[in-house]
C-alpha cells in the first residue's frame, strides 16, 4: 500500500478468503520514514508502512484471525483499544499479552464487540524517548460494523490527529512536559494532503480519533457545524449539534457534517498556534477551488454532559460499588518530568480490592494534580455518572450528575472530580491508565483484578 | 586591573528568555557587609554599600529578549547615587531545536560613572550553557568583558566566568551554590591576589512561574574581592500580552 494514498481516505484491507489457514488480515510492523510534508520528514516506525495504518473494517462478534509480524529489533504489543477482548489478545503486557518479539510473527485471534469506531495501536513505553511508543503514531483505524448499521450518510472519512517531534520543556506546573514541533492530520500537515472531497448536499460521517501521544485537540470545519452521533464509537443518547470537537489522547468522536456551504474549507486546529504547526487538511466541493478559507472561533466549546440522556429516568439496577481513586503527581526535579500515583501508589504498586464478577462499580476519579487526564479503562466501557466535582475525597460540592453516556476514556479536569460506572462482566485483569504517554511511563496505571 | 564595583548584578544566566510580549522586572538587592574600606583611583569602597539595581526584560519573540539596566548605590556620606545604565540584547536556541543543553548568548554594553568604576564604558559578550537533570541544575557563563573608555581600554578582552550548581530539595525550595570570578586579560591572566573569586550560597525559591527568588550569601576568596556579601534577586513577570483560548 502506497503511503500516499492514505492521505485522506485510508484505504482499508482486503480479506484474502482463499486460504482457509491463511489469516483474514495481515499487518507488518516496521520502521519507515514518513513524509509530513515535502520538506519535512520523520523516521518512526508505522503499520504496512504508513501513519495511520490501514483501516480494518471487522464484522461484530464475526471471528477473525490478525496476523502481526514485527520487522523491528524491538518487542512489539498491538492494542485493540475499545474492544471486550480476553487478557491474552487486548495488546497489553500488564494483563498479560504475550509481545511479539523482534522480527517475530503472532497472530491475534478475535471475536470484535462492540460495534463501533475503535482503533489499534502500540501500547509500548517510551519513557524519555519521544520518538518511541505512541510519539512514534504507530496506530491505525478500527472500524467494527454492526450487523445493521442504521447510520445515513453518503460519504465517511477516517481523520487522525497527531503531534510529532516531541521535546521537553520547563512548564509552569515545574516540571518538564513534552511540547511538539508539528501537527498532523491522517500523517500529513495541511496543504500536502489530499483534501477530503465532498459533493453539495451530501451528507459525510467524520470519524475523528485523536492519536496524540500527550494533547487535546480541539476540531471545527470552517463554514459548517457537527453532529456529534457517537463519543468513543459509542452513540450518544443525545446527538447535537456543535461548532468543534474537543478530543483528548485516545478519544473519538463520529459526526454528520450537512455539506450545504459549497467553496473550499479547512477542517483544522482550532488553536491558531497548533492549525500553524499543520494540523488541517481541505475540505473541497467539486467544482470549487481557491485556497481553502478558515473562520477562526473566538471560543473554545465543548462539554460532555450535552449529549447525556434526557429521559430523567433513575439509576437502573443494584447501587454501584464505589471506588475512589486519587490521583496526584510526585516532583522529581525542575529537570525531569512528574511521576503519578493512584491512592498514594505508582504502578506497578497500585492497586484495589478484586472485582466480583457481575456486579456493577463506580469508579471515582478525584484529580488533585495540575494537570487534565485522559483516563482509559481496558476491555470495559463505561458510563460517565459525574463531572466538574471538586477534588474532595468525599462527593461534596456541586458536580453534574449525567447518564447515558458510554466511553472508554473520559477528560477529568485538573483539581475536579469525574465518576464513571462500569459492569464487571469481563474477567481477567484489566488495565487502567492515563492515555497520556509520559504519565503511564511514569506510574500512572493500575491493574483491577477480578476475584 | 582597574578599579570597578563588580556587586550590581550578581546572578548566574540560565538559557532560558523572557518569553515574547512579556516584561521581567527585576530588583537585585546587594550589601556589602565587609568589602573594600578605602577609596583607590577616586573609586568609591564598597564597604557597607548597598546596591540596588532594576532590571527590565522584554521579550521579544521565543528566541530573543532585550534587557535594561539601571545601577543605584546608597551609603554613609554619599547617599543615593545612579551608579550607571546598561542595555543586554540576548538570543537563545529556540527549545524546539531539542539541542542536549540550553544555549544562548547575550552582550552588553554600558556606562557607569568613574565614582564607581574607573572604566567607564564596557562590553560584554556572555555565552550561557545549561543543563537541568532530575533534580540538578546546572550553568556556566564564560563571560569576555572589554573595556570601551578607561584605563583598560587596552587591556583587551577580560575572562569573568560564573557557574551554578542547584539542587531541588522540593518543587517550591533550590538550594545551590555560584561562582563568580574576574580573572583579568584573557591574553595574561591577574595575579591570584588581583584576582576576584566569590563564592555563593544560594537558594532560590519557586513559588510560581510568574515569581523569581534568590536569596544568597557570598564570600571573597581573594584580596581584592569584596569579602563578604548578601544578595537577593525579586523578580516578577508580566504578560503584556492578549491570549485569547483560540490563540
Amino acid at each position: 500500500m502506497k503511503i500516499s494514498a492514505c492521505a485522506a481516505i485510508v484505504p482499508s484491507l482486503r480479506a484474502p478468503a482463499q486460504d482457509l489457514a491463511a489469516p483474514d488480515y495481515k499487518l507488518r510492523i516496521a520502521p519507515v520514514t514518513l513524509e509530513l510534508s515535502p520538506r519535512h520528514r520523520v523516521k518512526t516506525t508505522a503499520y504496512d508502512g504508513q501513519t495511520p495504518g490501514p483501516l480494518l473494517r471487522l464484522k461484530e462478534n464475526r471471528q477473525v484471525t490478525i496476523e502481526v509480524t514485527n520487522q523491528t529489533d524491538t518487542s512489539e504489543l498491538v492494542h485493540w483499544h475499545g474492544l471486550f477482548l480476553p487478557t491474552d489478545v487486548d495488546g497489553a503486557l500488564e494483563e498479560g499479552t504475550p509481545p511479539i518479539g523482534p522480527n517475530s510473527t503472532r497472530r491475534y485471534t478475535l471475536l470484535p464487540s462492540p460495534a463501533g469506531f475503535r482503533w489499534y495501536h502500540t501500547h509500548t513505553m517510551a519513557m524519555g524517548d519521544l520518538r518511541r511508543a505512541q510519539y512514534g503514531g504507530q496506530h491505525g483505524f478500527l472500524m467494527i460494523e454492526p450487523r445493521d448499521d442504521p447510520a445515513r450518510y453518503d460519504q465517511e472519512f477516517f481523520l487522525s490527529l497527531h503531534d510529532w517531534d516531541g521535546y521537553l520543556v520547563a512548564s509552569d506546573d515545574g516540571a518538564m512536559n513534552p511540547s511538539f514541533g508539528a501537527a498532523t492530520i491522517n500523517g500529513k500537515v495541511m496543504g500536502f494532503g489530499e483534501p477530503l472531497r465532498v459533493k453539495e448536499g451530501q451528507r459525510v460521517l467524520l470519524h475523528v480519533l485523536n492519536s496524540s501521544p500527550t494533547e487535546v485537540h480541539w476540531i471545527a470545519l470552517a463554514g459548517h457545524e457537527l453532529r456529534v452521533i457517537a463519543l468513543d464509537g459509542n452513540a450518544v443518547p443525545t446527538p447535537q449539534v456543535v461548532p468543534m470537537l474537543r478530543l483528548a489522547p485516545g478519544e473519538r468522536v463520529c459526526a454528520l457534517v450537512e455539506m450545504n456551504n459549497p467553496g473550499v474549507w479547512v477542517l483544522g486546529e482550532t488553536r491558531r498556534h497548533v492549525q500553524a504547526l499543520g494540523m488541517g487538511v481541505a475540505v473541497e466541493y467539486a467544482n470549487s477551488g481557491g485556497a481553502p478559507q478558515w473562520r477562526q472561533a473566538a471560543e473554545l466549546k465543548w462539554n460532555y454532559e450535552q449529549f447525556a440522556a434526557r429521559d430523567g429516568r433513575e439509576d437502573p439496577g443494584e447501587a454501584a460499588i464505589p471506588v475512589p481513586l486519587v490521583i496526584e503527581s510526585k516532583f522529581r526535579g525542575h529537570g525531569a518530568m512528574e511521576a503519578w500515583t493512584i491512592n498514594g501508589k505508582s504502578y506497578p504498586d497500585s492497586g484495589v480490592a478484586p472485582l466480583i464478577p457481575g456486579r456493577r462499580y463506580r469508579l471515582q476519579f478525584i484529580n488533585r494534580s495540575a494537570d487534565d487526564h485522559p483516563l482509559h479503562l481496558h476491555r470495559h466501557s463505561f458510563e460517565l455518572r459525574s463531572l466538574g466535582g471538586p477534588a474532595t475525597a468525599n462527593q461534596s460540592g456541586a458536580s453534574t450528575q449525567i447518564r447515558g453516556i458510554m466511553k472508554d476514556v473520559v477528560l477529568v479536569d485538573a483539581q475536579t472530580r469525574a465518576e464513571v460506572e462500569f459492569n464487571a462482566d469481563h474477567p481477567g485483569a484489566t488495565l487502567f491508565h492515563c492515555h497520556q504517554q509520559n504519565h503511564m511511563d511514569l506510574g500512572f496505571m493500575m491493574l483491577l483484578h477480578y476475584a | 586591573m582597574a578599579q570597578a564595583q563588580a556587586n550590581y548584578e550578581i546572578q548566574v544566566y540560565g538559557a532560558d528568555t523572557v518569553p515574547a510580549n512579556n516584561l521581567m522586572v527585576e530588583l537585585h538587592s546587594n550589601y556589602t557587609i565587609d568589602g573594600e574600606r578605602y577609596a583607590i583611583d577616586g573609586v568609591y569602597p564598597t564597604n557597607h554599600q548597598e546596591h540596588e539595581t532594576l532590571e527590565l526584560t522584554e521579550g521579544i519573540n521565543a528566541w530573543s529578549e532585550v534587557g535594561f539596566y539601571v545601577f543605584t548605590s546608597e551609603q554613609d556620606g554619599h547617599g543615593v547615587q545612579w551608579v550607571g545604565d546598561h542595555i543586554r540584547p540576548r538570543i537563545r536556541v529556540p527549545e524546539s531545536w531539542d539541542w542536549p543543553v540550553g544555549v544562548s548568548l547575550s552582550t552588553e554594553i554600558g556606562f557607569q560613572r568613574s565614582a564607581y568604576s574607573t572604566d567607564t564604558w564596557t562590553w560584554e559578550i556572555r555565552p550561557i550553557i545549561d543543563k537541568s537533570i532530575g533534580r540538578w541544575y546546572f550553568a556556566i557563563n564564560p563571560a569576555l568583558e572589554r573595556t570601551l573608555h578607561g584605563p583598560d581600554v587596552n587591556q583587551g578582552l577580560g575572562f569573568a566566568p560564573s557557574a551554578k550548581i542547584g539542587y531541588d530539595f522540593t518543587r517550591v525550595v533550590s538550594g545551590g551554590i555560584e561562582y563568580y570570578a574576574d580573572y583579568g586579560a584573557v591574553s595574561h591572566f591577574a595575579t591570584t591576589h588581583n584576582q576576584q573569586q566569590q563564592i555563593f550560597l544560594v537558594t532560590d525559591l519557586n513559588v510560581s512561574p510568574l515569581w523569581e527568588i534568590n536569596v544568597g550569601i557570598g564570600i571573597g576568596a581573594t584580596g581584592t574581592t569584596d569579602h563578604l556579601i548578601v544578595k537577593a534577586i525579586l523578580g516578577r513577570r508580566f504578560d503584556w500580552g492578549r491570549h485569547a483560548a483560540t490563540d
